[in-house]
């Protein structure tokens, strides 16, 4: 599983593995989606949103991208399957994610936080 | 586990955790708990990130966690934290996702023998009347426009205006149910657009309605004042700003980590993200979060409104009102005046899992689901020793991860029911996680604070019905 939730007294923290930058975002975003329990529709209406963001690093980066998408999931009930990097630069971004409208969200997460977030490259480069 | 070797014991119930202990530390850290429960704070890094508090700029006195401190992000959960007001910070993460998440005691005029026949329908009621879980809204949809800053800037008033409520409501609510200094302009559109549909929800998580009863009064004067009785039915609401509250600390945190640089901010967390209080940025966000905790407040109102139409549903027109004892934030800043070291000044207090605890104003102190809750009132100690704070609930000991493991939502209807508490839940897995045990005992937490002087015990509440997201 390229994410993986660890202990935490009250919140949930994520780890999340990739063999590049689009890899790690996107399945930082799909851990998330999993998280918040999507409760699909039979026939879910399929919805495209576009999200261009900056921030001061990557790290703030990663994290501001997926507080972006969690507005749109708690207001539109949208949950994501598929991402798009048009832009993915240390402070830059450009995507377009797909998935559908669902009926709801099993579970609530009000933030991605920076709390010890860090995106960084493991002793073997990737 | 933290190094206790390196705390000193200041008094039976209050430890501190000198300066020399880290180098960056601009004051010491201290913190309330029994010895016997040194085990549980220690478990987790809630001490680790008090002393990481100690180090922010302009703080006060010094870093304080209450005995149901538990590790947050960035701040503890259980952290109060005063900055000067020239000269210090503002940080949205010493205030919480939520905020102005807090808790609101309702009285009734029923004793608990009257209602023990109608419990299962008063919960299946409330559940129908209280919108809860994640994306359930209310039945109030707010326009974008006056509508909305109408209720940011009034805050419960608003709902009276709108007629939920009455007058007597607002003299029982911490600040009068509004603040002040509310801007609606500096609240983003994606947080409006979060909360246009949830006033009157509860939301999800730890949040709940909880009808209870009088169990035990510990201090009988105390308790007439509030007109409290032994074997009276009441009911505790426990929600907050919602998702209008969770984007305007998300849009701010991001706001702080860009700018702190240019005040020469250098933090451990970046969660610590901070500006000077008197900065742009720092009046800002003081003003947006002003602003949420008012939409706080109206939620709550609302929130009360739909509870006091449940009891009329199952009672009778005829239901006495329900009335408010009390509402308290316990997820907020607040500028107040304090004496530190012999001068008086001016401070802005942040409380994150943290309740005011003024002198003879009520202190409301939920308990895990199933069980106790407390009623107490703030002692002068509070205002010389922990900036007119208390604790705020039991505080977490577990993970949700680790409770979902050790019960199934099944098993603790089961044993709720065996103590006569009648469970209305939409989430399976949030009741599961929200299970007795993985909290700390509520006894032990609001003993230490009682035993400190910082307030004392006037009732306890068991519950009978608990309504949960």
């Amino acid at each position: 599983m390229p994410y993986s939730f660890l202990e935490h007294t009250a919140d949930v923290r994520m780890r999340v593995t990739g063999d590049s930058p689009e890899g790690l975002f996107r399945d930082a975003l799909f851990g998330m989606v999993s998280l918040m329990s999507p409760e699909t529709k039979k026939e879910g209406e399929k919805i495209r949103r576009k999200i261009a963001l900056d921030a001061p690093d990557r790290t703030a980066l990663l994290i501001d991208f997926l507080n972006e998408a969690l507005v749109w999931m708690h207001t539109e009930s949208e949950a994501y399957t598929e991402v798009r990097f048009h832009t993915l630069g240390e402070r830059k971004l450009e995507a377009e994610l797909e998935g559908e409208r669902v009926a709801g969200f099993g579970e609530d997460i009000k933030a991605a936080t920076y709390h010890e977030a860090e995106v960084g490259k493991d002793p073997t480069g990737t | 586990m933290f190094d206790f070797q390196k705390i000193r014991k200041i008094t039976p119930v209050l430890w501190e955790i000198p300066r020399s202990f880290r180098d960056d530390m601009r004051v010491p850290a201290r913190f309330y708990s029994h010895e016997a429960m040194l085990h549980e704070v220690g478990a987790d890094r809630a001490l680790e990130q008090l002393v990481n508090v100690a180090t922010l700029p302009g703080i006060q006195g010094w870093a304080l966690a209450m005995p149901d401190m538990h590790e947050g992000y960035g701040f503890p959960i259980g952290g109060v934290a005063a900055f000067d007001r020239q000269e210090g910070i503002i940080s949205p993460g010493g205030i919480g996702y939520d905020i102005n998440c807090g808790v609101r005691l309702l009285r009734t005029g029923f004793a608990k023998e009257e209602i023990k026949d109608f419990l299962r329908d008063v919960g299946r009621t409330i559940f129908s009347h209280v919108p809860s879980g994640v994306g359930r809204g209310g039945k109030l949809s707010l326009r974008r426009g006056q509508d909305f800053d109408a209720v940011l800037l009034l805050g419960a008033r608003r709902m009276l205006e709108l007629g939920y409520g009455i007058e007597e409501d607002l003299a029982h609510i911490e600040s009068g149910g509004k603040l002040e200094g509310a801007q609606p302009a500096l609240v983003s559109e994606h947080a409006k657009y979060r909360g246009r549909d949830q006033l009157g929800t509860m939301g999800a998580g730890n949040h709940f309605v909880e009808v209870g009863y009088v169990e035990t009064i510990f201090d009988a004067a105390a308790a007439q004042d509030l007109h409290l009785a032994q074997g009276q039915v009441t009911v505790l609401i426990h929600t907050g700003s919602r998702g209008l509250g969770h984007q305007v600390a998300t849009d701010y945190i991001r706001l702080m980590n860009r700018v702190m640089e240019n005040y020469g901010i250098h933090l451990p967390d970046r969660e610590l993200a901070c500006v000077p209080f008197s900065s742009k940025e720092g009046q800002e966000y003081f003003a947006a979060m002003q602003a949420a905790a008012n939409f706080a407040w109206a939620n709550r109102q609302l929130v009360t409104c739909e509870v006091r139409e449940a009891f009329q549903r199952v009672f009778g027109q005829e239901t006495p009102e329900l009335s408010v004892v009390y509402d308290v934030a316990h997820n907020i800043a607040k500028v107040e005046e304090y004496e530190i070291k012999g001068v008086r000044k001016e401070v802005i207090v942040h409380r994150k899992g943290a309740t005011r605890a003024f002198p003879g104003q009520p202190v409301l102190i939920p308990g895990s689901m199933g069980t106790a809750s407390y009623v107490l009132l703030g002692q002068e100690a509070s205002l010389v020793q922990s900036f007119g704070s208390s604790c705020h609930g039991a505080g977490r000991r577990m993970s949700r991860t680790r409770a979902r493991r050790q019960t199934s939502a099944a098993l603790l209807r089961e044993d709720l029911s065996a103590q006569g508490i009648v469970i209305n839940s939409g989430s399976k897995r949030g009741l599961a996680e929200e299970a007795p045990f993985a909290y700390k005992d509520i006894d032990d937490v609001v003993d230490v604070i009682h035993e400190a002087g910082i307030a004392k015990k006037v009732a306890r509440l068991r519950p009978l019905a608990v309504i949960k997201g």
